[in-house]
Protein backbone atom coordinates (compact mmCIF):
# COMPACT_ATOMS: atom_id res chain seq x y z
CA UNK A 1 0.00 0.00 0.00
CA UNK A 2 1.32 3.42 -1.23
CA UNK A 3 1.94 5.44 2.64
CA UNK A 4 -0.97 8.57 2.44
CA UNK A 5 0.85 11.70 1.41
CA UNK A 6 -0.74 14.92 2.98
CA UNK A 7 -0.31 18.31 1.71
CA UNK A 8 2.26 20.41 4.53
CA UNK A 9 -0.16 22.12 6.61
CA UNK A 10 0.17 26.44 6.02
CA UNK A 11 2.73 28.16 7.91
CA UNK A 12 2.62 31.94 8.48
CA UNK A 13 5.80 33.22 8.24
CA UNK A 14 7.65 36.45 6.80
CA UNK A 15 9.31 36.80 3.11
CA UNK A 16 12.10 39.29 1.86
CA UNK A 17 11.66 40.87 -1.19
CA UNK A 18 14.42 40.27 -3.82
CA UNK A 19 13.30 41.55 -7.05
CA UNK A 20 10.37 43.17 -8.86
CA UNK A 21 9.56 44.23 -11.95
CA UNK A 22 6.56 45.95 -13.65
CA UNK A 23 7.66 44.33 -17.39
CA UNK A 24 3.99 44.15 -18.17
CA UNK A 25 1.85 47.42 -17.97
CA UNK A 26 -0.64 47.13 -14.59
CA UNK A 27 1.31 43.83 -13.18
CA UNK A 28 3.61 43.37 -10.64
CA UNK A 29 6.25 40.64 -10.75
CA UNK A 30 8.17 39.56 -7.41
CA UNK A 31 10.31 37.47 -6.05
CA UNK A 32 10.62 36.86 -2.55
CA UNK A 33 12.84 34.59 -0.39
CA UNK A 34 11.56 32.65 2.14
CA UNK A 35 11.82 29.16 3.90
CA UNK A 36 8.65 27.86 3.32
CA UNK A 37 6.19 28.46 -0.18
CA UNK A 38 10.17 28.00 -1.75
CA UNK A 39 9.93 24.71 -0.56
CA UNK A 40 6.68 23.02 0.27
CA UNK A 41 4.26 25.18 -2.23
CA UNK A 42 3.30 23.22 -5.11
CA UNK A 43 1.77 23.85 -8.80
CA UNK A 44 -2.03 25.02 -7.94
CA UNK A 45 -1.29 26.13 -4.57
CA UNK A 46 -1.69 29.84 -3.68
CA UNK A 47 -0.60 32.28 -1.03
CA UNK A 48 -2.23 34.98 1.06
CA UNK A 49 -0.04 37.94 1.30
CA UNK A 50 0.23 41.25 3.34
CA UNK A 51 3.03 43.63 3.03
CA UNK A 52 2.05 46.96 5.61
CA UNK A 53 1.47 47.45 8.74
CA UNK A 54 -1.94 48.63 8.60
CA UNK A 55 -5.45 47.35 9.18
CA UNK A 56 -6.91 49.70 5.83
CA UNK A 57 -6.55 47.67 3.92
CA UNK A 58 -7.05 45.06 6.67
CA UNK A 59 -6.70 41.44 4.17
CA UNK A 60 -4.20 40.08 2.82
CA UNK A 61 -4.62 39.08 -0.71
CA UNK A 62 -4.06 35.70 -2.13
CA UNK A 63 -2.03 35.00 -5.12
CA UNK A 64 -0.97 31.63 -6.66
CA UNK A 65 2.57 30.68 -5.96
CA UNK A 66 3.98 31.31 -10.38
CA UNK A 67 7.63 29.22 -9.38
CA UNK A 68 9.57 28.37 -6.49
CA UNK A 69 12.95 27.19 -6.39
CA UNK A 70 13.63 25.60 -3.09
CA UNK A 71 17.75 25.28 -3.70
CA UNK A 72 17.76 29.34 -3.03
CA UNK A 73 15.03 29.71 -1.10
CA UNK A 74 12.98 31.69 -3.74
CA UNK A 75 9.67 31.82 -4.76
CA UNK A 76 7.72 34.27 -7.94
CA UNK A 77 4.41 35.84 -7.95
CA UNK A 78 2.57 37.73 -10.94
CA UNK A 79 0.32 40.19 -9.39
CA UNK A 80 -2.61 41.84 -11.32
CA UNK A 81 -2.49 45.78 -9.76
CA UNK A 82 -6.03 46.00 -9.78
CA UNK A 83 -7.05 48.37 -5.98
CA UNK A 84 -5.43 49.48 -2.89
CA UNK A 85 -4.06 46.39 -1.52
CA UNK A 86 -2.38 45.33 -4.83
CA UNK A 87 -0.78 49.30 -5.27
CA UNK A 88 0.16 48.92 -1.88
CA UNK A 89 2.30 45.68 -2.68
CA UNK A 90 3.42 47.72 -6.10
CA UNK A 91 4.78 50.48 -3.49
CA UNK A 92 7.00 48.27 -1.84
CA UNK A 93 11.13 47.96 -2.76
CA UNK A 94 13.55 45.56 -2.37
CA UNK A 95 14.04 44.37 0.99
CA UNK A 96 11.08 44.67 2.02
CA UNK A 97 8.83 42.21 4.08
CA UNK A 98 6.11 40.65 3.24
CA UNK A 99 3.53 38.58 5.86
CA UNK A 100 3.06 35.09 3.82
CA UNK A 101 0.06 32.09 5.01
CA UNK A 102 0.67 29.47 3.16
CA UNK A 103 0.93 27.37 1.08
CA UNK A 104 -2.95 26.78 0.66
CA UNK A 105 -5.07 25.47 -1.48
CA UNK A 106 -4.85 21.47 -2.56
CA UNK A 107 -2.69 20.50 -5.20
CA UNK A 108 -2.65 19.66 -8.96
CA UNK A 109 -1.43 16.10 -9.44
CA UNK A 110 0.19 15.56 -12.57
CA UNK A 111 -0.82 11.93 -14.12
CA UNK A 112 2.66 11.08 -15.64
CA UNK A 113 1.07 9.09 -18.86
CA UNK A 114 -1.18 12.06 -19.58
CA UNK A 115 -0.68 15.09 -21.67
CA UNK A 116 -1.76 18.50 -20.63
CA UNK A 117 -3.62 21.85 -22.58
CA UNK A 118 -3.09 24.91 -20.76
CA UNK A 119 -5.99 27.62 -22.17
CA UNK A 120 -5.02 31.16 -20.27
CA UNK A 121 -5.83 34.70 -20.47
CA UNK A 122 -4.65 37.69 -18.79
CA UNK A 123 -3.31 37.11 -15.32
CA UNK A 124 -4.78 33.64 -15.61
CA UNK A 125 -1.58 32.65 -17.13
CA UNK A 126 0.38 33.53 -14.05
CA UNK A 127 -1.93 30.39 -12.32
CA UNK A 128 -0.50 27.99 -14.85
CA UNK A 129 3.41 28.35 -14.87
CA UNK A 130 4.12 25.98 -11.86
CA UNK A 131 2.10 23.68 -12.93
CA UNK A 132 3.12 23.68 -16.68
CA UNK A 133 6.97 23.49 -15.32
CA UNK A 134 6.14 20.51 -13.03
CA UNK A 135 4.17 18.73 -15.56
CA UNK A 136 6.85 19.40 -18.32
CA UNK A 137 9.85 18.06 -15.75
CA UNK A 138 7.80 15.22 -15.13
CA UNK A 139 7.88 14.26 -18.89
CA UNK A 140 4.37 15.18 -19.86
CA UNK A 141 3.79 17.08 -22.98
CA UNK A 142 2.18 20.71 -22.15
CA UNK A 143 0.60 22.51 -24.88
CA UNK A 144 -0.26 26.12 -23.61
CA UNK A 145 -2.28 29.02 -25.52
CA UNK A 146 -1.91 32.30 -24.52
CA UNK A 147 -4.04 34.35 -25.04
CA UNK A 148 -4.24 38.77 -24.53
CA UNK A 149 -6.02 41.66 -25.70
CA UNK A 150 -2.97 42.73 -27.11
CA UNK A 151 0.97 41.79 -27.28
CA UNK A 152 1.67 44.32 -24.16
CA UNK A 153 -0.65 42.09 -22.06
CA UNK A 154 0.70 38.62 -22.83
CA UNK A 155 1.86 38.18 -19.00
CA UNK A 156 4.06 35.53 -18.06
CA UNK A 157 4.54 34.99 -21.73
CA UNK A 158 8.52 34.28 -20.74
CA UNK A 159 8.07 31.83 -18.08
CA UNK A 160 5.56 30.07 -20.15
CA UNK A 161 7.79 29.33 -23.05
CA UNK A 162 10.35 27.69 -20.76
CA UNK A 163 7.91 26.14 -18.77
CA UNK A 164 5.60 24.86 -21.95
CA UNK A 165 6.26 22.09 -24.41
CA UNK A 166 4.70 24.58 -26.94
CA UNK A 167 3.71 27.77 -26.14
CA UNK A 168 0.90 29.23 -28.80
CA UNK A 169 -0.17 32.82 -28.16
CA UNK A 170 -3.42 34.69 -29.46
CA UNK A 171 -3.99 38.41 -29.47
CA UNK A 172 -7.49 40.06 -30.32
CA UNK A 173 -5.73 42.59 -32.38
CA UNK A 174 -3.00 40.19 -33.74
CA UNK A 175 0.07 42.38 -32.01
CA UNK A 176 0.92 39.05 -31.54
CA UNK A 177 0.37 35.37 -32.77
CA UNK A 178 -2.44 33.76 -33.66
CA UNK A 179 -4.86 36.37 -34.78
CA UNK A 180 -8.19 35.83 -32.51
CA UNK A 181 -9.82 33.80 -30.43
CA UNK A 182 -7.52 31.20 -28.88
CA UNK A 183 -10.28 28.60 -28.49
CA UNK A 184 -10.01 28.23 -31.98
CA UNK A 185 -6.04 28.14 -31.95
CA UNK A 186 -6.56 25.37 -29.66
CA UNK A 187 -9.04 23.53 -31.13
CA UNK A 188 -7.36 23.39 -34.42
CA UNK A 189 -3.90 22.50 -32.67
CA UNK A 190 -5.28 19.52 -30.98
CA UNK A 191 -6.53 18.22 -33.89
CA UNK A 192 -3.28 18.00 -35.66
CA UNK A 193 -2.42 15.91 -32.90
CA UNK A 194 -1.79 12.01 -32.99
CA UNK A 195 -4.09 10.48 -30.97
CA UNK A 196 -2.16 9.15 -27.98
CA UNK A 197 -0.61 12.65 -27.83
CA UNK A 198 -3.61 14.19 -27.41
CA UNK A 199 -4.15 16.29 -24.31
CA UNK A 200 -6.19 14.48 -21.48
CA UNK A 201 -6.73 17.45 -19.55
CA UNK A 202 -7.11 20.99 -20.30
CA UNK A 203 -6.71 23.54 -17.50
CA UNK A 204 -8.05 26.85 -17.44
CA UNK A 205 -7.78 30.40 -16.18
CA UNK A 206 -8.66 33.86 -16.41
CA UNK A 207 -11.42 33.72 -18.33
CA UNK A 208 -15.30 32.49 -17.71
CA UNK A 209 -15.39 32.30 -21.65
CA UNK A 210 -12.53 29.65 -21.64
CA UNK A 211 -14.04 27.62 -18.80
CA UNK A 212 -17.49 27.22 -20.71
CA UNK A 213 -15.35 26.16 -23.42
CA UNK A 214 -13.84 23.56 -21.46
CA UNK A 215 -16.58 22.78 -19.93
CA UNK A 216 -18.54 21.95 -23.49
CA UNK A 217 -15.04 20.21 -24.72
CA UNK A 218 -15.47 18.25 -21.38
CA UNK A 219 -19.35 17.33 -22.07
CA UNK A 220 -18.19 15.91 -25.75
CA UNK A 221 -15.90 13.45 -24.18
CA UNK A 222 -12.79 15.34 -25.68
CA UNK A 223 -11.15 15.81 -22.97
CA UNK A 224 -11.26 16.54 -19.03
CA UNK A 225 -11.57 19.85 -17.91
CA UNK A 226 -10.21 21.51 -14.89
CA UNK A 227 -10.45 25.85 -13.83
CA UNK A 228 -8.80 27.80 -11.61
CA UNK A 229 -11.42 29.70 -9.64
CA UNK A 230 -10.47 32.75 -7.56
CA UNK A 231 -12.95 34.79 -4.61
CA UNK A 232 -12.75 37.38 -2.40
CA UNK A 233 -11.05 35.77 0.13
CA UNK A 234 -10.71 36.76 4.31
CA UNK A 235 -7.93 33.90 5.61
CA UNK A 236 -7.39 31.33 2.62
CA UNK A 237 -7.47 28.62 5.72
CA UNK A 238 -11.03 27.67 5.40
CA UNK A 239 -12.22 29.82 8.87
CA UNK A 240 -13.79 33.07 6.68
CA UNK A 241 -16.24 31.08 4.29
CA UNK A 242 -16.00 34.22 2.61
CA UNK A 243 -14.88 32.64 -1.04
CA UNK A 244 -18.10 30.11 -1.84
CA UNK A 245 -18.38 29.36 -5.30
CA UNK A 246 -22.03 27.87 -6.09
CA UNK A 247 -22.01 23.77 -7.18
CA UNK A 248 -23.32 22.29 -10.51
CA UNK A 249 -27.01 22.35 -10.06
CA UNK A 250 -27.12 24.19 -7.08
CA UNK A 251 -26.37 21.58 -4.80
CA UNK A 252 -24.69 23.82 -2.48
CA UNK A 253 -21.01 25.44 -2.22
CA UNK A 254 -17.42 24.14 -2.41
CA UNK A 255 -14.90 27.11 -0.70
CA UNK A 256 -12.36 28.05 -3.33
CA UNK A 257 -9.47 27.74 -0.56
CA UNK A 258 -10.46 24.68 1.10
CA UNK A 259 -12.15 22.64 -2.16
CA UNK A 260 -10.11 24.16 -4.68
CA UNK A 261 -8.73 26.62 -6.20
CA UNK A 262 -8.75 23.96 -8.92
CA UNK A 263 -11.78 22.38 -9.79
CA UNK A 264 -12.97 19.80 -12.15
CA UNK A 265 -14.95 22.36 -14.67
CA UNK A 266 -18.28 20.74 -14.61
CA UNK A 267 -18.80 20.25 -10.88
CA UNK A 268 -19.14 24.17 -10.18
CA UNK A 269 -21.39 26.72 -11.81
CA UNK A 270 -19.72 29.02 -14.13
CA UNK A 271 -22.67 32.01 -14.02
CA UNK B 1 4.90 34.09 38.59
CA UNK B 2 1.45 34.84 36.28
CA UNK B 3 -1.19 32.42 36.27
CA UNK B 4 -3.69 33.05 33.42
CA UNK B 5 -6.15 31.43 34.35
CA UNK B 6 -9.63 32.54 34.40
CA UNK B 7 -13.35 31.39 35.29
CA UNK B 8 -15.95 31.71 33.33
CA UNK B 9 -19.55 30.78 34.86
CA UNK B 10 -17.54 27.73 36.87
CA UNK B 11 -15.00 26.52 34.02
CA UNK B 12 -11.48 27.39 34.22
CA UNK B 13 -9.99 28.58 30.82
CA UNK B 14 -5.82 28.26 31.13
CA UNK B 15 -5.74 31.75 29.83
CA UNK B 16 -8.74 34.30 28.75
CA UNK B 17 -8.15 33.79 24.95
CA UNK B 18 -10.62 32.03 22.43
CA UNK B 19 -11.75 32.63 18.97
CA UNK B 20 -15.28 34.05 18.66
CA UNK B 21 -17.61 31.78 16.93
CA UNK B 22 -16.81 31.00 13.16
CA UNK B 23 -13.67 32.74 12.91
CA UNK B 24 -11.35 29.00 13.74
CA UNK B 25 -11.98 26.16 11.92
CA UNK B 26 -10.85 22.59 13.73
CA UNK B 27 -9.73 21.08 10.68
CA UNK B 28 -5.86 20.93 11.42
CA UNK B 29 -4.94 23.70 9.29
CA UNK B 30 -4.00 25.91 12.14
CA UNK B 31 -1.59 23.18 13.74
CA UNK B 32 1.77 24.46 12.01
CA UNK B 33 0.90 28.04 13.00
CA UNK B 34 -1.52 28.48 16.68
CA UNK B 35 -2.46 25.29 17.39
CA UNK B 36 -6.39 25.00 19.46
CA UNK B 37 -4.82 23.36 22.09
CA UNK B 38 -3.02 26.37 23.09
CA UNK B 39 -6.77 28.02 23.63
CA UNK B 40 -8.56 29.26 26.66
CA UNK B 41 -11.40 27.34 25.41
CA UNK B 42 -12.83 25.98 21.95
CA UNK B 43 -15.98 27.78 20.76
CA UNK B 44 -17.04 26.15 17.79
CA UNK B 45 -19.57 27.73 14.72
CA UNK B 46 -22.81 27.60 15.80
CA UNK B 47 -24.59 24.58 15.77
CA UNK B 48 -27.98 24.00 14.51
CA UNK B 49 -30.19 21.07 13.79
CA UNK B 50 -30.25 20.78 10.25
CA UNK B 51 -27.17 21.31 7.78
CA UNK B 52 -27.21 24.75 6.70
CA UNK B 53 -25.63 25.83 3.05
CA UNK B 54 -25.09 29.80 4.27
CA UNK B 55 -25.86 32.68 1.91
CA UNK B 56 -25.20 33.22 -1.94
CA UNK B 57 -21.56 35.17 -2.57
CA UNK B 58 -19.98 37.58 -2.70
CA UNK B 59 -20.49 36.84 1.32
CA UNK B 60 -17.34 39.40 2.51
CA UNK B 61 -16.08 42.62 1.69
CA UNK B 62 -13.72 44.88 2.80
CA UNK B 63 -14.06 47.90 4.70
CA UNK B 64 -12.37 50.88 6.32
CA UNK B 65 -10.39 48.79 9.57
CA UNK B 66 -12.84 45.95 8.96
CA UNK B 67 -14.83 43.66 6.88
CA UNK B 68 -18.77 43.02 6.21
CA UNK B 69 -20.34 39.35 6.16
CA UNK B 70 -23.21 37.75 5.01
CA UNK B 71 -22.02 33.89 5.23
CA UNK B 72 -25.12 32.95 6.84
CA UNK B 73 -23.39 30.19 8.96
CA UNK B 74 -23.13 27.42 6.76
CA UNK B 75 -22.68 24.41 9.26
CA UNK B 76 -23.13 20.95 9.51
CA UNK B 77 -26.30 19.64 11.74
CA UNK B 78 -26.24 18.61 15.35
CA UNK B 79 -26.02 15.11 15.02
CA UNK B 80 -23.25 15.45 12.57
CA UNK B 81 -21.62 17.44 15.05
CA UNK B 82 -21.81 15.87 17.91
CA UNK B 83 -20.57 12.23 16.12
CA UNK B 84 -17.71 13.82 14.21
CA UNK B 85 -16.56 17.05 15.78
CA UNK B 86 -17.57 17.55 19.10
CA UNK B 87 -15.54 14.33 19.99
CA UNK B 88 -12.33 15.57 18.21
CA UNK B 89 -13.12 19.26 19.69
CA UNK B 90 -13.15 17.44 23.36
CA UNK B 91 -9.27 15.92 22.42
CA UNK B 92 -7.67 19.11 22.55
CA UNK B 93 -7.84 19.06 26.75
CA UNK B 94 -9.62 22.57 26.97
CA UNK B 95 -13.09 23.91 27.77
CA UNK B 96 -15.23 23.54 24.69
CA UNK B 97 -17.95 25.82 24.25
CA UNK B 98 -20.17 24.61 21.58
CA UNK B 99 -22.41 27.59 19.54
CA UNK B 100 -26.03 27.01 19.30
CA UNK B 101 -28.76 29.09 17.17
CA UNK B 102 -32.46 28.03 16.17
CA UNK B 103 -35.64 29.19 14.39
CA UNK B 104 -37.78 28.85 17.92
CA UNK B 105 -36.91 28.03 21.18
CA UNK B 106 -37.88 24.97 21.17
CA UNK B 107 -34.66 23.74 18.40
CA UNK B 108 -32.64 25.63 20.88
CA UNK B 109 -33.51 23.84 23.61
CA UNK B 110 -33.11 20.37 21.70
CA UNK B 111 -30.01 21.38 20.45
CA UNK B 112 -28.72 22.21 24.24
CA UNK B 113 -30.49 18.83 25.30
CA UNK B 114 -28.72 16.53 22.38
CA UNK B 115 -25.20 18.59 23.37
CA UNK B 116 -25.46 17.98 26.79
CA UNK B 117 -26.41 14.05 26.28
CA UNK B 118 -23.20 13.63 24.76
CA UNK B 119 -21.10 15.17 28.18
CA UNK B 120 -18.35 16.61 26.12
CA UNK B 121 -19.75 20.44 25.97
CA UNK B 122 -18.59 22.61 28.94
CA UNK B 123 -20.31 25.87 27.93
CA UNK B 124 -22.91 26.62 25.54
CA UNK B 125 -23.01 30.34 23.90
CA UNK B 126 -26.28 31.08 22.50
CA UNK B 127 -26.23 33.16 19.42
CA UNK B 128 -28.71 35.07 20.13
CA UNK B 129 -27.48 38.19 17.49
CA UNK B 130 -26.51 36.98 14.30
CA UNK B 131 -27.17 39.69 12.08
CA UNK B 132 -27.14 37.26 9.15
CA UNK B 133 -30.57 35.42 9.91
CA UNK B 134 -33.47 35.98 8.98
CA UNK B 135 -35.01 36.65 12.29
CA UNK B 136 -31.42 36.13 14.19
CA UNK B 137 -30.48 39.29 15.42
CA UNK B 138 -34.08 39.91 16.80
CA UNK B 139 -33.97 37.40 20.09
CA UNK B 140 -31.13 39.96 21.42
CA UNK B 141 -33.41 43.18 20.36
CA UNK B 142 -36.68 42.19 22.35
CA UNK B 143 -36.59 42.16 25.88
CA UNK B 144 -39.17 39.98 26.44
CA UNK B 145 -37.94 37.46 23.99
CA UNK B 146 -34.71 37.49 25.39
CA UNK B 147 -36.14 37.07 28.86
CA UNK B 148 -38.12 33.99 27.47
CA UNK B 149 -35.92 32.18 25.21
CA UNK B 150 -32.71 32.33 28.09
CA UNK B 151 -35.54 31.30 30.41
CA UNK B 152 -36.37 27.96 28.91
CA UNK B 153 -32.73 27.11 27.59
CA UNK B 154 -32.05 27.20 31.15
CA UNK B 155 -34.80 25.32 32.40
CA UNK B 156 -33.97 22.20 30.09
CA UNK B 157 -30.01 22.34 30.46
CA UNK B 158 -27.33 21.83 33.36
CA UNK B 159 -25.01 23.65 30.87
CA UNK B 160 -23.98 27.39 32.04
CA UNK B 161 -24.66 29.56 29.31
CA UNK B 162 -23.29 32.59 27.73
CA UNK B 163 -25.53 34.80 26.01
CA UNK B 164 -24.10 36.22 23.00
CA UNK B 165 -26.14 39.62 22.72
CA UNK B 166 -26.40 42.50 19.74
CA UNK B 167 -24.59 45.85 19.81
CA UNK B 168 -27.66 46.62 17.61
CA UNK B 169 -29.66 47.87 20.36
CA UNK B 170 -30.61 50.99 22.63
CA UNK B 171 -28.61 49.96 25.40
CA UNK B 172 -26.78 46.66 25.50
CA UNK B 173 -26.13 46.88 29.59
CA UNK B 174 -29.74 46.46 30.03
CA UNK B 175 -29.96 43.45 27.50
CA UNK B 176 -27.48 42.28 29.26
CA UNK B 177 -29.28 42.36 32.56
CA UNK B 178 -32.03 41.37 31.17
CA UNK B 179 -29.76 37.92 30.44
CA UNK B 180 -28.72 37.42 33.77
CA UNK B 181 -32.23 37.94 35.27
CA UNK B 182 -33.23 34.88 33.36
CA UNK B 183 -30.62 33.03 34.18
CA UNK B 184 -27.24 33.18 31.50
CA UNK B 185 -24.67 32.32 33.55
CA UNK B 186 -22.09 35.09 31.11
CA UNK B 187 -22.64 37.11 28.34
CA UNK B 188 -20.98 37.84 25.39
CA UNK B 189 -20.48 41.17 23.90
CA UNK B 190 -20.42 42.06 21.09
CA UNK B 191 -22.04 40.44 18.01
CA UNK B 192 -21.49 41.79 14.32
CA UNK B 193 -23.17 45.27 13.87
CA UNK B 194 -25.50 45.41 10.84
CA UNK B 195 -24.15 47.31 7.68
CA UNK B 196 -24.11 47.17 3.91
CA UNK B 197 -21.77 48.09 0.75
CA UNK B 198 -23.06 49.24 -2.58
CA UNK B 199 -21.16 48.60 -5.78
CA UNK B 200 -21.89 51.86 -7.05
CA UNK B 201 -20.77 50.45 -10.46
CA UNK B 202 -23.35 48.14 -10.53
CA UNK B 203 -25.76 50.68 -8.61
CA UNK B 204 -26.98 47.48 -6.11
CA UNK B 205 -26.13 45.87 -2.86
CA UNK B 206 -22.43 44.21 -2.90
CA UNK B 207 -23.11 41.06 -0.90
CA UNK B 208 -25.54 38.39 -2.17
CA UNK B 209 -27.27 38.78 1.14
CA UNK B 210 -27.92 42.44 0.56
CA UNK B 211 -26.56 43.54 4.18
CA UNK B 212 -24.50 41.60 6.44
CA UNK B 213 -21.99 41.98 10.02
CA UNK B 214 -19.67 44.81 10.40
CA UNK B 215 -16.26 43.59 12.16
CA UNK B 216 -12.44 43.88 12.84
CA UNK B 217 -10.42 46.95 14.58
CA UNK B 218 -13.08 49.16 13.53
CA UNK B 219 -15.74 48.09 15.98
CA UNK B 220 -13.10 47.85 18.22
CA UNK B 221 -14.11 50.68 20.09
CA UNK B 222 -17.55 50.32 20.50
CA UNK B 223 -17.08 47.41 21.84
CA UNK B 224 -14.88 48.25 24.76
CA UNK B 225 -17.90 50.82 25.36
CA UNK B 226 -20.24 48.29 25.29
CA UNK B 227 -18.44 46.23 28.07
CA UNK B 228 -17.58 48.93 30.20
CA UNK B 229 -21.42 50.59 30.23
CA UNK B 230 -22.55 46.91 31.26
CA UNK B 231 -19.75 45.81 33.76
CA UNK B 232 -21.07 47.63 36.28
CA UNK B 233 -24.69 46.34 36.23
CA UNK B 234 -24.23 42.93 35.91
CA UNK B 235 -22.48 40.63 38.35
CA UNK B 236 -22.30 37.51 35.80
CA UNK B 237 -18.79 37.86 33.24
CA UNK B 238 -18.53 39.10 30.79
CA UNK B 239 -16.73 37.55 27.47
CA UNK B 240 -15.05 40.43 25.44
CA UNK B 241 -15.60 40.63 21.94
CA UNK B 242 -15.23 42.73 18.89
CA UNK B 243 -12.20 44.27 17.04
CA UNK B 244 -9.30 42.67 18.70
CA UNK B 245 -6.13 42.72 16.61
CA UNK B 246 -4.09 42.88 19.17
CA UNK B 247 -2.52 42.18 23.23
CA UNK B 248 -3.44 45.85 23.55
CA UNK B 249 -6.74 45.45 22.23
CA UNK B 250 -7.53 42.88 24.71
CA UNK B 251 -6.15 44.39 27.57
CA UNK B 252 -8.14 47.19 26.80
CA UNK B 253 -11.08 44.99 26.88
CA UNK B 254 -10.28 43.39 30.09
CA UNK B 255 -9.82 46.47 32.30
CA UNK B 256 -13.24 47.42 30.27
CA UNK B 257 -14.49 44.64 32.71
CA UNK B 258 -14.31 41.48 30.38
CA UNK B 259 -13.16 38.27 32.25
CA UNK B 260 -12.01 37.13 28.85
CA UNK B 261 -11.75 38.07 25.28
CA UNK B 262 -12.58 36.55 22.05
CA UNK B 263 -10.70 36.93 19.19
CA UNK B 264 -12.84 37.87 15.80
CA UNK B 265 -12.04 38.76 12.28
CA UNK B 266 -8.37 39.27 13.13
CA UNK B 267 -7.88 35.58 12.93
CA UNK B 268 -8.38 35.88 9.21
CA UNK B 269 -5.66 38.60 8.73
CA UNK B 270 -3.69 37.46 11.12
CA UNK B 271 -3.96 33.61 11.97
CA UNK B 272 -1.08 33.58 14.67
CA UNK B 273 -3.00 36.43 16.02
CA UNK B 274 -4.61 34.58 19.56
CA UNK B 275 -0.43 32.99 20.18
CA UNK B 276 0.78 37.25 20.09
CA UNK B 277 -2.85 38.10 22.58
CA UNK B 278 -2.03 35.33 24.80
CA UNK B 279 1.85 36.11 25.43
CA UNK B 280 1.05 40.05 25.35
CA UNK B 281 -1.61 39.41 28.04
CA UNK B 282 1.35 37.54 30.03
CA UNK B 283 3.94 40.16 29.58
CA UNK B 284 1.66 43.06 30.44
CA UNK B 285 0.65 41.71 33.93
CA UNK B 286 4.48 40.25 34.76
CA UNK B 287 5.55 43.91 33.88
CA UNK B 288 2.69 45.75 35.78
CA UNK B 289 3.11 43.23 38.80
CA UNK B 290 -0.26 41.43 38.30
CA UNK B 291 -0.47 37.83 39.38
CA UNK B 292 -3.72 36.96 37.21
CA UNK B 293 -6.35 38.25 34.57
CA UNK B 294 -8.76 38.61 37.30
CA UNK B 295 -6.83 41.17 38.77
CA UNK B 296 -7.45 43.59 35.50
CA UNK B 297 -10.92 43.20 35.05
CA UNK B 298 -12.76 46.59 34.76
CA UNK B 299 -10.17 48.11 36.43
CA UNK B 300 -10.75 50.88 34.13
CA UNK B 301 -13.73 52.00 36.71
CA UNK B 302 -11.95 52.50 39.73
Amino acid sequence: MKPKISPIKPFYSEGRIIEQKNEYAGYLDLLIEDKVISRYGKPGQFVMVKGWHSNDPILARPFDIVQTDSANNLFRLVIKITGRGTELLNSLKTGDMLKITGPLGNPVKIKVNENIALLVRGVGAASVVYLAESAKKAGVNVYTFLSASTKSRLVCRDYLREASTDLNIATDDGSEGFHGDARDLLEQHIKKLKPDSKPGRIYTCGSKRFARFVSDLERKGLTKGYVFLESYMACGIGDCHGCAVKKKNNTGYFLVCKDGPVFPVNSVELD
Amino acid sequence: MVNLNVDIAGVTLKNPVMPASGTYEYTGMHNSIFPPDKLGAVVTKTIFIEPREGNKPPRICETPCGMLNSIGIPTEGVDSFIKNNLPLLAGYGVPVIVSIAGDTIEDFCEIANIIEGTGKADLLELNLSCPNLNHGIEWARNKKQLYRIIKKIKESTHIPIIAKLSPSVDDISEMALIAESAGANAVALINTYKGMKIDIGKRRPFLGNTAGGLSGPAVHPLAVYAIFSTFKKISIPIVGIGGIASWKDAIEMILAGSAAVGVGMYNFVNPAVMGEVIEGIEHYLAENNFDCPADLIGLAHF
